[in-house]
């Protein structure tokens, strides 16, 4: 493998990439090392080294309630999504019926539809039905974000099912059900947990769509976060962004463990 | 224990599903009713009724309703500061686009051919931050680009003597363009990996072996076959900063302003519901328009490709 890139032309290809992984870093490096810094502002480089700015964070009462909507939101999103798009994505490889791909193309449409459009349409909508739940209204918001991120995992893996061995079952005189859930289920099983686990992801990081569902209560972290950028100056933000940045790489982690990143992604 | 089924049984069994195949194929479709029925409530309808609050006006009272106007468009392609805020909007997407093609060719080809260490680190570094919130990559930025000696950027080129007076980067279309491309530099190298990956290393070999420098065979075999990743990327990263809201909120302030800012100043602070659903509109006008293109340009190549 190594021999295919020899030559001057492989130094700057290296060079380039080595360039981008330090300006991917870049960012996220500097917001950990400034969450130690013992300074009452946010300053670079960081002076001295203290944890102080993370107990303050997790002992604020704000950010607690923030962080268990959070957590709350996308679980009960992730659930939601899994209950309605492992079906789908079952019907949508299985059955056969004229306007199957229409209808493919529909249910992942909120995929490449601007999220901030999704929250305001869906914002205007549920106040006329006078559902005035905010957590109901961030759930429903959530699933219509997440749902079609667990379709496509889902999807795309019970394409690489082998349908030879669905066929022995059926021959052998294994009921659909069984089929399914001994044949078909430990196959897609990876898939199906990287969706959730994406899907939870998406849903803890989401701003387009709590933007407009949200309000003073209820709160999730990503907004709470982007209202304290604008009056708050010292190192408490970095510290609650390294947690934000913790969280992520225990998922990414876990999906990496669970199915490689590269699928799980699904791009 | 399921009771072993003898020859007659088995016989009928291999039958039996033949016959039943195309009633479950059409009753397992089934399974997609209540998706179906919940984007339907709660995505489809609402998407139609933005598009129709765009026709309608607003009364004193705030109330949306009739007569219908196409005014709101007119008045936002007119007005200079709306129709700044378009261009604005198309020209950061376009920028960032460009320069995720041109970086992304070198990643991902280094992804797919260095040794299997380098390119797992790689694939991990660019894959990780997708899931690092885009608020907190944004702040990063903003700590970065800060204007005045405090910026870690002005921190370290006034460190190594490159400039005496610090950059004013922060609040500008640079920075915006800069945060933007850290937010959607993945979409781009991931289609373009897969693209790059599927292509046969044997022509490239057969045109080095007939003595082609590598930036022929880049330029004649490798860059055409992986064209559909270069466009699907391009769609992604393109679509996805026309709609973005919090980087130019964080890195663009007050100077500036894009679609996604816009949409939320009108409804939000104008309280203008149809004008509001003007600029949705348009935005998700630039997304469908970029995305049709993308499939028609990918389809003529199919058809390039058919035809001797």
């Amino acid at each position: 493998m190594n021999e295919r890139l020899n030559g001057v032309a492989a130094w700057i290809l290296y060079a380039i990439a080595a360039a981008v992984m330090v300006f991917i870093l870049l960012p996220l490096a500097v917001v950990v090392a400034s969450s130690f810094s013992n300074t009452y502002i946010v300053t670079f480089p960081p002076k001295g080294f203290t944890f102080n700015w993370y107990v303050k964070v997790l002992g604020d009462s704000e950010f607690q309630s923030a962080l268990k909507l959070s957590l709350l939101l996308a679980f009960g999103s992730t659930v939601g999504a899994l209950l309605l798009g492992v079906p789908a994505a079952i019907a949508l490889t299985r059955a056969r019926f004229r306007g199957l791909q229409v209808l493919q193309d529909l249910v992942l449409s909120p995929l490449i539809f601007p999220a901030l459009v999704t929250g305001l349409a869906l914002l205007q909508v549920l106040n006329r039905m006078g559902s005035g739940n905010v957590m109901v209204n961030l759930l429903i918001g959530h699933i219509v974000v997440t749902a079609p991120y667990v379709m496509r995992t889902v999807i795309t893996s019970l394409q690489l099912v082998d349908l030879n061995l669905e066929d022995a079952a059926r021959t052998l005189g294994a009921s659909r059900m069984r089929t399914f859930w001994k044949v078909t289920m430990p196959q897609i099983a990876p898939g199906v947990a990287a969706g959730a686990l994406f899907a939870f992801m998406v849903s803890f990081d989401n701003v387009p769509v709590s933007l407009w569902l949200a309000d003073a209560q209820y709160t999730p972290v990503p907004l709470l976060l982007m209202h304290q950028l604008v009056n708050v100056f010292d190192p408490s933000i970095p510290a609650m962004s390294t947690i934000v940045i913790v969280l992520a790489l225990g998922g990414t982690l876990l999906l990496e463990r669970l199915v490689g990143m590269r699928r799980a992604v699904a791009i | 224990m399921m009771p072993v089924p003898s020859l007659d049984v088995a016989a009928g069994a291999v039958a039996q599903p033949k016959r039943s195949d195309a009633a479950f194929k059409l009753s397992v479709g089934f399974l997609a009713l209540p998706i179906a029925l919940f984007l339907t409530i709660f995505f489809f309808y609402p998407a139609v009724q933005i598009l129709m609050f765009s026709f309608m006006t607003q009364d004193s009272k705030g109330i949306t309703g009739l007569p219908l106007t196409f005014s709101h468009y007119t008045h936002f392609f007119t007005v200079d500061l709306y129709a700044r805020v378009f261009w604005n909007t198309l020209r950061i997407s376009l920028t960032t686009s460009v320069i995720a093609i041109l970086l992304g060719y070198p990643v991902a080809i280094v992804m797919l051919r260095s040794n299997p260490f380098v390119a797992r680190t790689i694939t991990m570094i660019i894959i990780a931050p997708l899931i690092v919130s885009v608020v907190v990559r944004s702040y990063g930025w903003q700590l970065v680009l800060a204007n005045g000696p405090a910026g870690v950027l002005n921190w370290i080129l006034m460190g190594l003597g490159i400039t005496s007076t610090p950059l004013t980067l922060l609040y500008s279309e640079t920075a915006v363009v800069i945060g933007s491309l850290h937010v959607f530099f993945p979409m781009m190298v991931l289609p373009l990996a897969s693209a790059l990956g599927k292509i046969d290393r044997n022509l490239e070999d057969a045109a080095r072996t007939l003595g082609a420098p590598w930036w022929r065979v880049f330029g004649r075999i490798t860059f055409p076959l992986s064209i559909p990743g270069l466009i699907a990327g391009f769609t992604l990263v393109f679509s996805l900063t026309a709609g973005s809201f919090v980087t130019p909120v964080i890195l663009g302030g007050t100077s500036v302003i894009m679609l996604g800012n816009l949409i939320e100043q009108q409804i939000f602070v104008v309280y203008d519901w149809p004008f509001g659903a003007t600029i949705a509109v348009v935005l998700v006008g630039v997304v469908i328009a970029i995305n049709a293109l993308s499939t028609r340009l990918l389809q003529a190549r199919k058809l390039r490709r058919v035809a001797p």
